[in-house]
């Protein structure tokens, strides 16, 4: 097909024209150079090499709109103008070009692409005479092109430009040349005003926008008017009127919004089109005298307004174009093939980061990103295949703009998200109880509020200020070097077994079907086995199930091993790996050894010193961070026999009003309170009653455990730097689930810093009262009050 | 990555893998020209480059004022990452 009237005939076979590859000049076909050296005449052009396949898209059936697409009357004729026309259908050509470009690589693989050398951008500069891209490009600026001087004679050029050959425009300026050598057609035209020259308008006569000749990705669009400027030069240099000097005006268009400049156009006939030609061709020819003259009468005939005006008008564009001509100084420095060639590097460096590890399995996409994927593995992403290296590099970008929150319950959440959803529990317990009619709730509790009132088992303690000192017996003896080295030895070993773990579950093999063949089978199986076997070994290592030792000289190496940071940080990643029975397990040894945990022990508060060691305090945040929500999470799932029973175990192996004054602690009981409220609120009759008497036994007991000591629970620091929401959100979990007279008591308990609270709230700024407002009104609500009755 | 996976049940199996106990603890480390440093270890290669967090600097400089030879402690805090080289 040629579209575009081009003779398609091999140079070889076409007689009269010396330019042999005019449009395709620019696709530099990188081997032929060597194939002109070979054979001087009769330059053979193998088709592939320069083919770039677009063709092979086409719809042969899709030729009926091409009219309109591309202008063409019924005889296209040789006097075709390429810019001109094809301007119009430019952009559309440009964007497909890019697609192609773009999907070739994943097309055709990277075999093909070695095989088929990139162009490069300096294929031209092998050859010796190469001047010409510049050239071109020189022209862009509006400088006169220094061409090698030519014969005026483009007629019988083919000599002259012996082996160099022709762009584009040259040679639509001759074939222009050999059409006008009568009288320039149709030239005149007035009421046009003179700054619009050159621009190529929406009118039938094709014109004047040479084709730069070659076709990029980044080629701006505007770089076809880039030639224009040398019109309005050369056309105004004869008026007087012009104060401002040519250069100034060179890049006129550059930055002018094309299609605004055409909406001011009126439909014009062409004037440029003989112009411009005229204008790189150097004088010659009769063509050239015409347009100075046409400006000139133009100018004349116009009022003294209007003439005024346009001078003005043009002052001001010209000092506009003066501006951005000094701002562009730079513009032309890199060819497009240059940008071309940079945007290839970076494309390719792209590919190579994620797409075409693919081929190199995945160990070299691991290597490649090994952080990304351990990170978001922890995290959870929804990784289906580890075979999915462009999906990964997809899903980064997913993974950062959105869907933060949804993957999947089972994984922990980050710390601030867990308070945030201990919070929302506990909230949503007291909502839950609010709803609740209230009848039931009195006749219930009522009676089981008796029974804790008489409970003789545990008498209201009347003196606690012996058992709120931790038992120096109890675990809390230094620990000796030896253990200490022992303990780091055990969570070194757990962090290779976990490293090992990790990395056995990337080589995760892909999920069997009913269909899958024997050998994918076997491989599934001993994955499996493997995975039983780092599981085992890993739970041996963190020495869960050492026996518990009544009277223990040392801790516990599991709570041992959690008083390290770095064992606090296994938490999350261990979790992950472990079966909920494990998990239950290691839950349990927390619960009955409380008291001994670092972040328990050394952080009971001290009168004499207000504010926690800042290493203790560090311990504290990371235990929250870390260890906390593996657990929270296990406990939002648990059932409430599960519950009772960790709470039992706290309540008869812990001292509770000692653990109760410490955050963890008390961040702990919250847990396994409001988890028991919820469950009573989600599936109140479902639940085996025994489990239910067995927890409110409990309940009950934790709160006559609790009730002395409620005015000691916050923070010895003063109402106004204290952070205290974990005690409030305690409190709420204990009164939604007491009786009324427990509420009574529990008011009574708190009553002083409650307005305590509430006073000095007046007198802080508006949001940190709130905040701390809104902290009281958690419990507040949760007995049916609200900070506003005691305003 | 590799090198945990050659480690097999005892994590320590030469001298200097006992640094590796105390990685993310606070470790004391003694250079030459009197300094000190005390930091939580982050990292460490085979030259025992360290980096190290949270560390405080002692220097002790001897003032040699009247023939009379007095010590002076100087500290220093570093709150971010530093490295520690040249042990010996």
């Amino acid at each position: 097909m040629s579209f575009f009237g081009f003779d398609t005939n091999l140079p070889r076979d076409r007689p009269q024209q010396g330019n042999p590859r005019g449009f395709f000049e620019s696709r530099q076909d990188p081997f032929a150079g060597l194939s002109r050296d070979a054979a001087d005449e009769g330059e053979v052009l193998d088709f592939e090499d320069t083919y770039d396949g677009l063709g092979d898209k086409l719809e042969e059936q899709g030729d009926a709109f091409n009219d309109d697409t591309f202008g063409g009357g019924p005889s296209v004729g040789k006097d075709f103008d390429f810019s001109g026309q094809t301007a119009q259908a430019r952009d559309t050509l440009l964007e497909e070009q890019a697609l192609h470009y773009a999907r070739q690589p994943l097309a055709r693989g990277p075999a093909i692409q070695s095989s088929r050398p990139a162009r490069s951008g300096y294929e031209s500069y092998a050859k010796p005479e190469y001047i010409p891209q510049l050239e071109a490009n020189a022209s862009l600026w509006g400088l006169p092109p220094k061409k090698t001087p030519e014969p005026a004679s483009m007629q019988s050029q083919a000599p002259a430009a012996s082996r160099k050959m022709m762009s584009l425009e040259e040679v639509e300026a001759s074939m222009r040349q050999q059409r006008q050598s009568g009288p320039p057609p149709g030239m005149p035209q007035p009421a046009r005003p003179a700054q619009d020259i050159g621009f190529p308008p929406a009118g039938p006569p094709p014109q004047n926008l040479p084709f730069t000749g070659t076709p990029q990705i980044l080629q701006r669009p505007q770089s076809q008017h880039l030639e224009q400027p040398a019109v309005p030069q050369s056309q105004r240099q004869p008026s007087p009127h012009q104060p401002v000097q040519p250069m100034a005006q060179q890049p006129i268009q550059i930055l002018q919004n094309p299609n605004l400049h055409s909406a001011q156009v009126p439909p014009q006939p062409s004037q440029g089109p003989p112009q411009q030609p005229a204008a790189f061709a150097h004088g010659r020819g009769p063509s050239y005298s015409g347009p100075p003259v046409t400006q000139a009468q133009q100018l004349m005939q116009m009022s003294e307004s209007e003439r005024n005006a346009f001078l003005a008008e043009e002052a001001k564009r010209a000092k506009r174009n003066h501006k951005i001509f000094l701002l562009s100084k730079n513009n032309g420095l890199m060819t497009p093939q240059d940008k071309n060639f940079i945007t290839r590097i970076q494309l390719q460096q792209l590919l190579t980061a994620t797409g075409n590890v693919e081929d190199q399995g995945p160990d070299a996409q691991l290597a490649e990103d090994f952080y990304y994927q351990v990170y978001a593995q922890i995290r959870g992403a929804p990784r289906q295949n580890p075979n999915q290296p462009l999906n990964a590099f997809a899903q980064t970008y997913l993974f950062q703009t959105g869907g933060r929150y949804g993957n999947g319950r089972r994984h922990p959440r980050g710390g601030d998200n867990h308070i945030q959803r201990m919070e929302q529990q506990v909230q949503r317990a007291v909502e839950a109880a609010k709803a609740r009619p209230k009848n039931k709730q009195l006749s219930m509790e009522g009676s089981l509020g008796k029974i804790a009132f008489s409970n003789s088992k545990t008498p209201r303690p009347l003196l606690n200020f012996k058992n709120a000192r931790p038992h120096s017996s109890h675990g809390a003896k230094p620990v000796s070097v030896a253990d200490r080295k022992a303990t780091l030895r055990d969570i070194e070993n757990v962090y290779t077994t976990l490293m090992k773990l990790e990395d056995h579950e990337r080589h995760m093999p892909p999920p069997l079907n009913d269909d899958s063949d024997p050998v994918a089978v076997q491989h599934h199986m001993e994955w499996r086995k493997d995975l039983h076997e780092l599981n085992q070994q890993l739970w041996g290592h963190l020495k869960v199930m050492e026996p518990i030792q009544p009277n223990p000289t040392k801790p516990h190496p599991f709570i041992a091993i959690l008083s390290h940071g770095k064992g606090k940080k296994a938490i999350p990643r261990i979790f992950r790996h472990i079966d909920d029975q494990q998990r239950v397990t290691i839950l349990t040894i927390i619960a009955i050894h409380l008291d001994i945990l670092d972040v328990i022990r050394l952080a009971y508060p001290n009168p004499d010193e207000p504010i926690l060691p800042r290493a203790v305090r560090d311990e504290v945040e990371l235990f929250s961070q870390a260890v906390m929500p593996s657990l929270f999470t296990y406990v939002n799932d648990a059932p409430l026999n599960i519950v009772s029973g960790l709470l039992g175990l706290v309540l008869d192996r812990v001292n509770v009003q000692a653990i109760i004054r410490t955050k963890v602690g008390v961040s702990i009981l919250t847990m396994l309170i409001s988890r028991a409220e919820l469950i009573k609120q989600s599936c109140g009759g479902n639940v085996n009653p025994d489990d239910w008497t067995q927890w409110t036994q409990l309940y009950n007991r934790l709160f006559d455990l609790s009730e002395p000591v409620l005015p000691y629970i916050f923070s010895v620091e003063s109402v106004i730097t204290s952070d205290d929401v974990h005690v409030w959100q305690f409190l709420a979990a204990m009164g939604v689930g007491a009786s009324p007279e427990q509420q009574q008591r529990l008011v009574l308990g708190v009553k002083d810093r409650v307005m305590e609270t509430v006073g000095v709230s007046k007198t802080l700024p508006p949001d940190m009262a709130n905040r701390k407002l809104g902290e009281v009104n958690l419990f507040m609500r949760a007995i049916g009050l609200d900070v506003e009755l005691l305003g | 990555m590799a090198d945990a996976e050659d480690v097999t049940a005892n994590p320590v199996n030469e001298p200097l893998d006992l640094v590796r106990l105390s990685l993310n603890e606070i470790v004391f480390v003694k250079l030459r020209g009197d300094r000190e440093l005390q930091g939580r270890l982050h990292a460490y290669d085979s030259h025992c480059n360290l980096v190290l967090g949270e560390v405080e600097e002692t220097i002790y400089v001897i003032d040699e004022d009247d023939e009379e030879e007095t010590v002076r402690v100087r500290k220093q805090n570093y709150d971010g990452v530093s490295k520690a080289r040249r042990i010996s």
